[in-house]
Parts: C-alpha cells; structure tokens; sequence
C-alpha cells in the first residue's frame, strides 16, 4: 500500500515538474514571439517616423502593388506547409514553386505571342501550373519521396523546360488582360494591387472559414488522428501540391503584367516566397502558418525595401536583414516545437 | 609604386582624360557643374560584372563629388526588383534619374512613366526613346573595330564560333550586326551554325564547354578559326577552353576589356586575340555630367560616346596597361 502511494506520489510529483517546465518554456516562447513581433512593429514605427513619404497613400498602394506577386506564391507554399505539417526537413514544402510560375510565364508570354488570346493562355498556363502541381503530388504522395528532395527535383524540371521553351531570351508579351493588369484602377487602387486583395480574401475564406481548411490543418497536424478520423491524407495532401501550382499559374499571369515580358531568372523568388511562409508563423500563437500570417509577414518584407530605399538604406542590407529574421523565425518556432514534443 | 611609375600612371591617365575630351566637347565646362542640393536616383540591373559595377560607381563619385545626394539602386539581376526600385523611386521625385542596363522590353514602360512623371531620365549604355542623353561607347565602332581584327588574324578565311545569346540587348545587337556587316565583305569567313548562346550566370563555365564541344566535334587542327562574343565574360571561358584543348590556332575575340581578359590579351601564349577596351567608370561619370549640364539648362545631345580603345596582341603592352592600372585603383582585380 505504502509503495502504491509512493509511487502515486512520485508520479504525480513527475507530472507536476514536467507541467511546470512545460509551461516556464510556453512562457518564454511567448516572450520570444511577442518580441518578433515587436522587432517588426519597431522597424515600421522607425519607416513611419524617419522615411519620407512612407505613410503616404500612393506609397503604401505602390508597397501592396509590389508585394502581389510574392503574395500569390507564398499562399500556395503556406497551404502546402499546413497541408504537409510544418517540420522544415519532413514536412510540407514546395521548392518548385518560383520555377513553376517561371515556366508557366514562359508558357503564357510565348503563346500570347503566337498570337493566342488571352482566354486560352491563361488557360494553358493554368494547366501547366497545375500539372506541374500534380509531379509534385505525384513524387509525394505517390512515390512516398521527401517533399524536399521532390520538390527540389520538379524545380529543375520545371526550370529546364522553361529553359528550353524561351532559349533563355525575354520573351516580349501584350494583350488585353495585361494592360488592364497594368493600367486599370479601382477606388484609387491599381488592378495590381485588387488582384492580391481579392485573391487574399477568397484563400482565407477557404483555408480558415470552411470545414475543409480545418480538414487541411487535421492533416498537417496530426496525420494519423486525422486518417483514424477518416479522412483521405493522401488526397489533402495531394491539393495542396496541386493548389500551390495554380499559385504559381496566377503569379505567372502578373509577372507578365508587371514586366511586359516573360524573363529568365524567376527561381530567384524562391527565397523570398520560403521567408515569407516562414515569417508568417509568428504571427500565430501556435505557431501554426496561416494565410492571415503569411499576407502580413508578405506586406513586411514589402515594406522592408520599400522603407530602406525611402531611408536612401543600401539594398544590400535588405537580404541581410531578410536572412536574419528567418534565422530568428525558425529558432523561435523549432523551440516552441520543443515545448510541444516534450509534453 | 615608385615616383616615376606614378608620374607614368598620371600621364597615361591624363592622356585618356583629354582623348574623352576630344570625343565630348562640351566637357569643357565640366568645371563649372554642379549637383549641390540635387538628389540623383540610380537604378542598375546588377554589378556582378566589371563592366556594371565600374559604371555604377562611376555615376556615384561623380554625383558625390559635384555635390549631390545618390540615391543608388541595386537590383542584383532582378528584373522584379529594378521594377520595384523604379516605382519606389518615381514616388521619391528625385531631380533627375540615370538607369544602368537591364532589359529594354521590361524597362520601356517604366521609363516612360519616368517622363511621364516629369523626372528627367538619362542613361548608360541603354538606348531609350524615354531617355534625354544615352551615355555608352560607340558600339557601332567597336563591333566592326573587333570583327575586322578577328578577320585580318584569320587571314580573311575559315570559321568562327559565335555567342550570341544576348540578341535582345541593344548594345549586343549593334556589335552582332557589325560583325555580320562586316563578314559580307570576307565570304570567306564563315559563322558555325547553331550559333552558341552565353548565359548568365555562369557565363565563364557554360562558355567553356560550349566552346570544348564544338572544338571536340570538328578535331582537325584549322576547322575552327575564332571565337566571338559580343562581351568579354565568355572570351574567358572560350580562351580556357581552347587552351585545354591545345588548340592554340583558334583565336578568341571580346568587348569590354574586364582586367582579366586584357591581361589575356597582353600574354603573348594565350588564345585571347582581341578585345576591345571601354571605360565603363567614364561612361558613368559622363552621364552625370550631361544629367548636371541638362539640370542647369544646357543643351544635351541624345548621345554621348566615350571612346573606347582595341587591345590586340601588339599593342596590349602599351595599350592595356593604363585599364589595368585604373582596375587596380578602383581595387577590382
């Protein structure tokens, strides 16, 4: 009896230290992620006070304007990241998306110039994103390869046959839709700019106001709770791949806009697309990606040049600043995952 | 560096002032410019090549030293980036702005909304309707300059590998057509066709074998007579190549004049026939005086040529030494 109680005892003892410890961690977590978060409100409150011209309207329209095509692609790798879970090595990512949207450019500018209209460009684009989705899908979910690797093996794909399509040349692009894209205004508020709101408020709405976006965030979650739930991993899975190409199809069809061209070197984007899904999480108390996040952390890195350039700021600095905020992202997030794999 | 060196050095460079001189009259009056309170947006595609980073720092001291504030704009080969700077820019209203290269189809648009803003444009080595005065090197010049150089080592017959993946940049297009110009006159010096395409990045390694694959594919000695290429960065990677082959018959031509390949150029072993030397940092100084003279109400012409000067394999030791020696100063090597 006396060892039932001990034992009891030093159980409940264990509990109690290992509840404390957990929540002395969750508390720091907090500090550090409230902290993030005040870096970044610092850094805009420093561009309010100091960059001239910050505030203005036209400016901030000029930052959204910008900041739209890095949006569109950085919402298909969020969903991917919900989709997948967000372990950095095992869980969701899509590598290829930069390389997608270059190659459904590529697909979008060449058939515009051979003189196809808009409708079925934007339709064969479309198609090109999405089937390049589905490699991605397919080498996942279907070969069982690490989303990493997957990925990564679609961006050279993807990028060699953007490669071959353009002879890496700038392929010159106009059409309706395009100078609409680019003149058009709505409300003071350029067709750029209405393109990333629109498509920001219908992802949203999908991914955070419908059963399935919860479904989404089951699957990414807790994978096995979610197949004992009954639902298909396999197929959630699978559309956010497929989702994340049609991200990269739609960014396409601005990218032209905004250049008047489709040009070599969309792979760049990468690295930002990546900062900006990652960034994101800060701004969530679990540190989970959400759309909300991502769209904010999207307009900071938006504002981030822009500010640096206002401040007469070398450019140089902005990836450097760039870089270091991931670093402290993914510190701050892979020990909030401590806390959690601990309890 | 002794004394004597350096009065050799002054000489030479003052010998380059007063031939840029020659070339732009109106830089009589170059004393007498001034940029104090005026702010000078710069906006360049990239620095990564000597040419590029020479030019953007030629436009900066030359700003800073009339006086003015630079507000220089990198975009790092970006064109989504430039296009973001630009547009920043616009909204900033600075006097006047200069853009340094990049691609003219995704440019066009946002140089004229420049002008449409009421900013005055200029430019370096970027030929523009939106732009008041393009500050470049006589291309027309230089590419027929390096083509008949390259025909009279051939002996006015054989073949010639040509890069020419850059069509779409105008001043690559210039020095492209001049060499076809110039080849109708020489029947018998043909192109190898496919062309081959420079790339960048990775313009020196892609270069090098493109060049060793087509050298494998036509073995005997004398099939190939040159390679061409409308910059220098792929002479590089084509004079390695031809050296790794012990092909030492085929010559390889270039423009720009990067230190690398003048020295090149000056060793008598290597492959390196040709290159045709501008003065990048000159070109973007000069831009800055046009941009200071239209801002103090002067007339600018739409172009101004800075001269550029032919290294070739005898004259590279009296000719080149003064472009190594103004890279040393700027601490490019």
């Amino acid at each position: 009896m006396s060892a039932t109680t001990l034992h009891t005892e030093a159980g409940a003892s264990d509990e109690t230290r290992a509840t404390g410890k957990s929540a002395g961690r969750r508390f720091a977590t907090l500090v550090v992620r409230l902290g993030a978060i005040a870096a970044f409100a610092a850094i805009m409150a420093y561009f309010v006070v100091f960059a001239p011209g910050f505030t203005s309207t036209f400016n901030l329209i000029n930052v959204v304007e910008q900041s739209a095509i890095l949006g569109v692609l950085a919402y298909g790798m969020t969903s991917v990241i919900i989709g997948g879970g967000s372990d950095v090595t095992e869980g969701g990512i899509d590598l290829s998306i930069a390389a997608n949207m270059g190659l459904c450019a590529a697909v979008y500018a060449t058939l515009l110039s051979m003189g196809c209209g808009d409708f079925l460009s934007v339709l064969a684009a479309i198609a090109v994103g999405m089937a390049v989705g589905a490699l991605n899908a397919l080498a996942v979910v279907g070969l069982g390869i690490l989303p990493l690797l997957a990925t990564l093996a679609v961006l050279n794909v993807a990028a060699g046959m953007e490669l071959t399509l353009t002879q890496n040349t700038v392929v010159g692009a106009s059409s309706p839709l395009l100078a609409f894209l680019v003149s058009g205004s709505f409300l003071g508020i350029s067709a750029l700019a209405w393109a990333l709101i629109v498509f920001s408020a219908i992802i949203i709405a999908i991914i955070h106001g419908t059963a399935f976006g919860l479904r989404l965030y089951a699957v990414g979650g807790h994978p096995e709770a979610a197949r004992a739930a009954g639902l298909s991993v396999p197929f959630y899975v699978s559309f956010t791949y497929v989702l994340s190409g049609f991200c990269a199809a739609v960014a396409s069809v601005l990218t032209v806009s905004r250049l008047s061209a489709s040009t070599p070197g969309s792979g760049e984007l990468l690295l930002s697309v990546l900062a900006a899904a990652l960034l994101g999480t800060v701004f969530s108390r679990r540190f989970v990606p959400t759309m909300g996040g991502t769209l904010l952390s999207v307009l900071f890195i938006g504002l981030l040049a822009n500010g640096f350039q206002l401040l007469n700021v070398s450019s140089y600095w902005v990836n450097g600043v760039q870089g270091a905020l991931i670093l402290l992202v993914v510190a701050i997030t892979s020990f909030a995952r401590g806390s959690e794999g601990s309890r | 560096m002794t004394g004597s060196m350096k009065g050799l050095v002054k000489a030479l460079a003052l010998g380059l002032a007063a031939a840029c001189s020659l070339a732009a009259i109106s830089s009589v009056s170059a004393e007498e410019l001034s940029l104090k309170g005026k702010r000078i947006g710069v906006s360049a595609i990239g620095t990564d090549h000597y040419w590029d980073l020479m030019a953007f720092r030629g436009i900066q001291d030359r700003v800073k030293e009339l006086g003015g504030e630079v507000i220089a704009l990198d975009a790092g080969r970006k064109d989504q980036q430039q296009i973001a700077q630009l547009q920043t820019l616009i909204a900033q209203k600075p006097d006047a702005i200069i853009e340094q290269l990049g691609n003219l189809e995704v440019l066009n648009p946002w140089l004229q909304k420049i002008r449409d803003a009421g900013i005055p444009l200029f430019t370096v080595d970027t030929a523009t309707p939106h732009a008041i005065n393009n500050t470049t090197s006589n291309n027309y010049n230089i590419g027929a300059e390096i083509a008949l150089q390259m025909v009279a080592d051939m002996g006015g017959k054989g073949n010639v590998l040509v890069f020419n993946g850059f069509y779409s940049v105008p001043v690559c297009k210039i020095r492209y057509d001049q060499l076809k110009y110039v080849l109708t006159s020489f029947p018998d010096v043909k192109i190898v066709e496919p062309e081959l395409r420079d790339v960048i990045p990775n313009t020196v390694q892609s270069a090098y074998s493109n060049v060793t694959d087509m050298l494998t594919k036509s073995p005997e000695k004398g099939s190939i007579g040159a390679v061409w290429a409308c910059w220098d960065v792929p002479q590089i990677g084509a004079t390695q190549a031809v050296e790794a082959a012990g092909r030492n018959e085929v010559k390889t031509y270039g423009i720009d004049g990067s230190p690398e390949v003048i020295k090149m150029v000056m060793d008598p072993k290597s492959s390196a026939g040709a290159v045709a030397a501008q003065q990048p940092y000159e070109i973007g100084k000069t831009s800055v005086d046009n941009a200071a003279r239209y801002l103090a109400g002067q007339k600018v012409a739409p172009f101004t040529f800075v001269p550029a000067v032919l290294i070739n394999k005898e004259n590279a030791a009296e000719k080149g030494k003064p472009f190594l020696d103004a890279a040393e100063k700027a601490g490019v090597k």
